[in-house]
This record gives structure tokens, sequence and C-alpha cells, in this order.
């Protein structure tokens, strides 16, 4: 008697498990309350037991494969059970490629490796990697290349004679169906019907639905190249991190921004004096951006109600500032953090600035460069962004965006003079900082930015 | 079919021109349970039964047949005194043409078709007038077909100058020809001329003939037509004509032939005039009339196919184009694919092709494995042909195996090349490929070879 292994839902919030790793494979003898998997919520890793002494006889998903929970990933039983009633559709799965099962073959690579597809587990396996079966649509009908009526045939109502022969001659795999004849007797009409409506890819479609390419159009009948797209690509794992991170930031904080913009007049005065003498003076090639950072620090020095972090509730301050940047890498979005910024001189957190920044170019960051962060900074300005919204980084209550420098028209004595302004982009959380404080703090900043040149204590 | 009473019913389809496009069109609508009158001023079958394919295929096969006895001693084979006399092979290009005719009179009536004689023109989007008879018509396939062009060429109307359609009602052979355009016309009457032992210059514009062809391909049927006597001088602009003799600049330097006879092998231009299109409000231009893949054109019930649609101009794509009009029309969903649909040149030796060529390959960025193997590969070749340089190419996907194009110069490559389009049609890959037999001897074994040394 097969017994279905199912993905167990493992805490209330919890709809889908990664499957990590396969203990077993198909064929392997297994225990009840083996561990035959390695499953992985968003919280924490377990493992899969086996509900059943016998043998792993299928398996329905590949390692790294999202599981909803409540799904049958694998059977155990003894060989020669029937399998195919246990794997269910993906959800949303009509018409598109099966997500689960794929032999995943590359073409011609031999014999399948694995007989993870109900029907290579139901039926002799196929004999060459070409016929390996991408089938497509599986909860209406599959047309697979030599696959006979017979196993339908168990799991279905009794074919007639004609429809026997029509499955034999069509190599024609239905899903268990019930017929239109006496007592569901499943008439050759029925399987012509479901013939034409299912899916029947050519030769060059099927390879390529067995390397992942995916049905866009639909149709029904014969599926051509045209009606494929490529793979979807799965995000990789940083992606996976930061997509979850932004979802968790908008869910569970009160954000808004403010913007305001800078008299920039003094940051790329100070600017040309370090491209013109800091070689010479053995300084570091001071950015704008770190400019800024500096700013930033001193401002969250002088405000310290934003240097904290909201926690179980409660708010918890620090001493130090700890100010993270944003870093467009090859890897996406990372975000080293300068530790103990208070205490550097703008030097100094430039150096730092620069290493981290060449760390996080080549890849080589650890964990703890990227750790203990109270408060953000993200620059865009490069790109010509006026303003925009930057995105908490929770527990963290306020990120500072840092846009272009534009020309903004100023009052000065009766006339109007066309002066250089850094936009500036505040984003603060609610809960801890409301909008007045949040204000003070980005006027703080401000003020820094304007009063660089005597502020950065730079003899240039 | 029609009741005599029923003067004037309204017909859920009128084709306008009975070729290949129109006849085969009302043939299977009408098998399909429509009513349906095909409309045709001239005899039915269109230019390819009557004046293009058909006449061109017989005269081709006598002139064959001349070259191959002037190579019978390569065989083993003692001919002597072989000569071609146009007026016996006009004769029985005349007797091929009537029973083909026959036939398609025949299935047109088996069918129920109403064959009206006579020109239709539009009177309305959902009317055809013939003479003083409107047809009534839920569906109206515009299937008009083509027309010799007629390039802006002083001196193109001189006597001198034949067309196809007038080249082909020669009865007496020329001493000389020279061909206007390097295409698949002129090449054919090329070839055909030369076989027949008559010198032969052909004068093209472009830098190579058979624009199109795939390079490998096109330059070993150049080198072929060279050695059987044919002169080709590309890359020439025609400027006048004036009498026999022809003249053309290339490179800005004047040059001249004369020859016999001229024949205008320029191409072929849609017959759009004289339809009302333009009151109808279809779009057109002299490049044909505008259809989408379904054979739709841009006003609801009227279709289009075949030559007149300018896609193509070939036989076979007119019928497919006219069936998937028809099928679409009739509730049954259906697209034309022009990807797998062959072209044939019936030179000495043939010209098969279907899919990509390599330039198109390359200019659309797609990967390809590529094997070009001489036809010798296949003994039968050996055997049909003494001293020929046949060649087959193929062009395979290069990641997933899928044929991409075929391209053959040898005789027979007409018969064979459709193995190759099915290969396409059905996206066959390589693997499928190996497990088609070929059976052995034959010419056709070639394509496999190709296939697998492409893989």
């Amino acid at each position: 008697m097969p017994t279905p292994i199912e993905m167990p839902k493992l805490g209330n919030t919890v709809e889908e498990c990664l499957l990590a790793r396969w203990l077993k494979h198909a064929g392997d003898p297994v225990a009840e309350g083996e561990p035959i998997a390695e499953i992985e919520t968003d919280k924490a890793n377990y493992e899969l037991t086996s509900p059943a002494t016998g043998t792993l006889l299928a398996t329905f998903f590949n390692e790294g494969d999202l599981v909803p929970v409540f799904t049958n990933v694998g059977v155990v039983g003894t060989p020669g059970d029937d399998v195919t009633q246990f794997r269910q559709p993906p959800p949303g799965a009509a018409g598109g490629p099966e997500a689960g099962p794929t032999p995943t073959l590359p073409p011609g690579s031999g014999a399948a490796s694995t007989p993870s597809t109900a029907a290579a587990a139901s039926s002799p396996a196929p004999g060459r990697a070409t016929e390996a079966s991408a089938s497509i649509s599986r909860p209406q009908a599959s047309a697979l290349d030599g696959q006979g009526a017979a196993a339908a045939e168990a799991a279905s109502a009794p074919l007639s004679p004609r429809a026997r022969r029509f499955a034999a001659g069509h190599g024609f795999l239905p899903a268990p169906i019930v017929g239109s004849g006496p007592g569901g007797r499943v008439l050759e009409a029925d399987l012509q019907r479901l013939y034409q409506e299912s899916a029947r890819p050519t030769p060059l479609a099927r390879r390529m639905l067995a390397e992942g390419y995916e049905l866009r159009t639909g149709a029904p009948g014969v599926v051509r190249a045209a009606d494929l797209g490529p793979p979807t690509k799965k995000l990789s794992r940083a992606r996976e991190i930061t997509a979850r991170r932004m979802r968790q930031s908008l869910d569970s904080t009160a954000q808004y921004t403010m913007s305001t913009s800078a008299d920039a007049t003094g940051l790329l005065a100070l600017r040309s004096r370090v491209k013109a003498r800091a070689a010479a003076l053995g300084l570091p090639d001071i950015n704008i951006n770190e400019m800024v950072m500096f700013c930033a620090v001193r401002a969250l020095a002088l405000r310290p109600e934003v240097n904290v972090e909201l926690v179980d509730g409660g708010i918890r301050a620090h001493e130090e500032i700890n100010i993270g940047f944003a870093c467009d890498t090859p890897k996406g979005l990372l975000v080293p953090v300068v530790r103990q910024a208070g205490r550097l001189s703008l030097p100094d957190l430039a150096r730092r600035v620069k290493e981290l920044t060449q760390k996080a170019l080549g890849g080589t960051l650890s964990p703890d460069d990227m750790a203990g962060g109270t408060f953000t900074v993200s620059n865009l300005g490069m790109y010509g962004v006026e303003t925009f919204t930057p995105i908490l980084n929770p527990p963290q209550v306020a990120i500072l965006g840092v846009d272009s420098i534009t020309l903004k028209p100023v009052r000065r004595d009766g006339a109007v003079v066309f002066v250089d302004h850094l936009g500036l982009s505040i984003t603060c959380d609610h809960q801890v900082i409301d909008g007045a404080p949040g204000a003070r703090f980005l006027a703080t900043v401000r003020e820094q930015v304007e009063q660089i040149e005597t502020g950065a204590g730079l003899e240039l | 079919m029609t009741l005599a009473s029923d003067s004037n019913p309204t017909y859920d389809l009128v084709v306008v021109g009975a070729g290949p496009g129109g006849y085969e069109a009302a043939a299977h609508a009408a098998q399909l349970g429509a009513r349906v009158a095909i409309v045709e001023e001239d005899r039915v079958g269109g230019a390819c039964l009557n004046v293009g394919c058909i006449p061109m295929k017989t005269f081709l096969r006598s002139a064959r047949l001349v070259a191959e006895c002037r190579n019978a001693a390569a065989f083993g084979v003692e001919v002597s005194g072989v000569r071609l006399d146009l007026a016996l092979v006009a004769q029985r290009k005349d007797k091929i043409v009537g029973t083909l005719t026959r036939g398609v009179e025949g299935l047109l009536q088996r069918s129920g078709v109403d064959v009206v004689r006579g020109r239709g023109v539009l009177a309305s989007r959902s009317s055809v007038q013939v003479g003083d008879r409107t047809l009534a018509a839920r569906n109206i396939l515009l299937a008009t077909g083509s027309r010799p062009m007629v390039p802006p060429i002083p001196g193109i109307h001189s006597p001198s100058v034949l067309d196809s359609t007038s080249a082909l009602a020669l009865r007496e052979m020329p001493q000389s020809v020279a061909i206007i355009g390097g295409g698949y016309i002129g090449l054919e009457f090329a070839s055909f001329f030369a076989a027949s032992g008559v010198p032969v210059t052909i004068v093209e514009m472009l830098p190579r003939i058979a624009a199109g062809v795939d390079q490998d391909i096109a330059s070993r049927l150049a080198q072929s037509l060279k050695r059987s006597g044919v002169t080709i001088r590309t890359s020439c602009r025609v400027t006048a004509v004036e009498g026999n003799t022809l003249r053309f600049e290339e490179a800005g330097k004047a040059d001249a032939v004369t020859a016999d006879c001229i024949i205008n092998a320029t191409g072929r231009a849609p017959v759009v005039e004289g339809l009302g299109l333009a009151e109808a409000g279809i779009e057109f231009d002299r490049k044909g009339i505008r259809t989408d893949d379904l054979g739709r054109t841009n006003v609801p019930g009227v279709w289009a196919c075949g030559d007149v649609t300018g896609r193509l101009l070939l036989a076979h794509a007119a019928t497919r184009e006219g069936l998937v009009a028809v099928n679409n029309m009739l509730g049954r969903p259906d697209r034309i694919r022009y990807g797998a649909i062959p072209a044939v040149m019936y030179t000495h030796p043939e010209m098969a092709s279907v899919g990509r060529t390599e330039d198109e390959l390359k200019a659309a960025g797609i990967e390809y494995k590529k094997a070009l193997l001489p036809m010798g590969v296949a003994g039968r070749y050996l055997i049909e042909n003494e001293g020929s340089p046949g060649v087959i190419k193929a062009l395979v996907g290069a990641r997933h195996g899928e044929i991409l194009g075929v391209h053959a110069l040898t005789d027979l490559a007409s018969e064979f090349i459709v193995v190759a389009a099915q290969m396409i049609e059905m996206e066959m890959t390589v693997a499928e490929v190996e497990r088609v037999v070929f059976p052995h001897p034959t010419v056709g074994e070639a394509l496999k070879a190709a296939v697998l040394a492409a893989a």
C-alpha cells in the first residue's frame, strides 16, 4: 500500500517550504521515522521523515523547489505500486508546464538518472534521454512518447477496446478520467476529445520543455517552439533575501518620506579642493557621498533620538553610530556598515567606505561587514535622481536618501541667483519618529551639509 | 449544386481567380459544405498550369533528356543525332496542360463549385460583379495571381523582348538568348536553352544570381550553369533594349549583348488593378494585397491568397494560403507557417531548399551548426549522375538540434526536399531524424547524412 509523503505545515504562517536536500533518493529503502529530506521554512531547517517503512518510490520535486504545504513530495511503498495518483498538480498550472517533477536531464545525456516522474516510475524507464517526457498540463491529459494505456487504465475507469486502441496508437496517456460510457467507461470519443484538448509538444518543443522552457500561449493542440518562452529564473539567494527584507520592511513599519535640499556650494568647493590637493597631502579622494555620510553621522550625534532601533516593541538606543551605505554590486544590493563612524574623521570615514566598497564589488564582504548598522545612507544622485523614497532597513528607524545636485533659484540681495543644491530625502518610521522630529533631523543634516567646509575640519 | 431556378443565391464563398490558390480553396470549401462559386476569365489552373510551372517543367524535362543524351557516353550508352524539336515539345506540353486543366475542371465540378466565366470585380465588400451578373457572397477570396513584371527600360516593349508566357509559346529554337534577371524564372530559362545547346547570357542587377538562395548553393549553381554554356553578368544594370541588342552598365561602363531573342525575367507583379480594391477600402499597394497569417485582408469577409498577396509567389504557397483562408472563414482555426514552405528551381541540376539560409541565421543571431556535403555521399547519386557537382547543406540549431534549413543542388532534389520541409514543420530534432529510415540506395539519403553531419 503506497503512502504519500506530505510537506507538513510548520507554523501558522508557513505556506510553503523549501525542499533543501534529498537525503534519500527514489529506489532507496526507508524506515518509518527515518529522515528522507531536509526542508527549510523562512525561519528554520527541519528534517522530513518517512511516514512508513518501504521503498522511496518517487520524488516529485527537485532540490531547491518551494513546495506548498500539504503537497505530496514523494511516495513510499513497494516497488511496482502505482504512484500516479499521489502526484498533485501545482496550483495555477493549468496549461503550464509542470513545475515540480522535471527529470532535468540535459539533452543527450544517456538514460534517466532518477525516476522522478510518475511516468517513469510506473512504466519502464525511457531508454533514451531524448525521449524524456516533459509533460505539460497533466491535470487534463498527457501525450507522451512510448507510454501505453495500461498505466492510465489502472487508475481510470476501464477503456473500451476502441479507446484502448486509440490510446496505444497515439501514445496517449490520459490522467484518470470518468468516461461518457456506461459506468463511466472511457470511450474512444472521450480520448479523442482529451487528445485534441491536450498539449502535444513537437519534438523540439518537448526538448525545450525538458530544459525548463515554459508554455506562454496556453493554446491547446500542437505546441511549437514559438509557443514557449525561456525558463523563469529563480531568484538568487541574495535577491531572495533582499526581496524578503523589503517586503518585511513595508509590512512592519509606518514609513514616510520627506525631502529637502541643501545649499551645496560649500560641498562642491570642498570637493574641488580635495581633488586638487588631497593626493599631495596623503588624503583619500573624498567624494560627495562620503562627505554626506560624514554629515549624516554628525547629525545623528546631534540628534541621537534617530540613532535607535525598534526592537520587540521597545526603543533601543545606540551609543555608537554604525552607518550603513547601500552599494550596487554585480550580485545586487549590499549594505556594508562603517562601525563607530562617530569616532572617525572625514578622511578616515572615506577610507573605510572605499575599503568596504571594494570588498562589496569584489564579493569579499564578510557577514560582519554588513551587520550592526544603526542608520543607512542610500545615494542615487549620480543617476540624476532628484527625489526618491528610500526603504527602511528595520529595525532601523530612518534612512537618508542622497539625490543629485541641481540648480535652484534663490533670492539674494533683492535678486534671484541660481545656486547648486543637493537633494536629501529621508524615510522615517512613524512608529518611533513623528513628523516634527524627523523634519528636525533632516534640517540638521542639511545644516551639516551647508557647513561642511568648516565642519569637516580639513586643512586644504 | 446550384439549382437552375436558384439563379441569384448568396454564396458562402466567391473565389476570384482559378489558379492553384483559388481552385483548391474553392474545392476545399465546397467539400466542407459551403456554397461556392469561382470566377475565372481565362482557363482554370492559373498561370502555374497554363503559362508557368507546368509548361516550363515540361520544356525542362525535354532539355534534360537532351543533356543526358549528350552525356550518355559517360554511362556507356552511344547516342547520336540528338535534336530538340520545340514544336513537338510544345505539343507534349499542351497535352499535359490539357489533362491537368480537365482535372481541375473535374475537381471543381465534383466538389459542387459553380464556375462563373468572366472577369470578377469587387462590386462591394460582399458582392462580386461578373459582366452583368452580381454574385452575393458572405466571403470573398481574391486569388487573381500575378503577371510578368515589366521594368521601366527603354525599348522593353519591342517585339524582340519576350516574357515568360511568350517565351513558352516559342515554336522554334532561337539561335541565342539574352535573359534580363537571374532569379528563378531567368535561371530556369537559361538552363533550358543551355541544355538545348543555345548560347545564353544572363544579365543580373544584383552582385549574384539566385538572390535569396543560400550562398554556398547559389555559387555552385552559377558554376554549373557556366559549364553548360551560360554567360552570367552580375552587377549589371540594363539601360535599354534596341532591336536585338540588350544594353547595360557594369560599374558605370556601358556594355551590350546581342541575341536572337531577349527574355524579360525580372519577376512577377500581383494583379491588383481593376479589381475594385480601392473602392472596397482594401489595403494594397503595387507589391500586393496586405493579408495576415490567417489570410484576412483589412476588410472583414474579404480574404486573399497566392501571388496577389505578394508574399511568396509560389504555387504551393498559394494553395496553402487558400486552404488556410477557407479554414478560418469556416470556423476551423488555421494559420500558415512560411518557415517550412520549400522552394525549388528546376534548373539542371535542380536547386531545392526549405527553411533559413546561413546568411539569414547570421543576421538573426541564431546559433547554428552546419554541414555541406557532396551529394556523392549517397550511392544512388553516383549511379544517377556522372560528372555533376551536387551538394547538400544542412543547418541545425546549435542548442536543441532542430532543423533550421536544408539546401540542395542536385537533380531529384525537388522530390526529397519535402522530407526536410516535414522535419521543419514538425519541429523534429536531429534525434528524431536519426530514427527515420531512408530507403537505400536513394538520392535522398544524402539529406539524412547532411543533417546528422551538421549535428
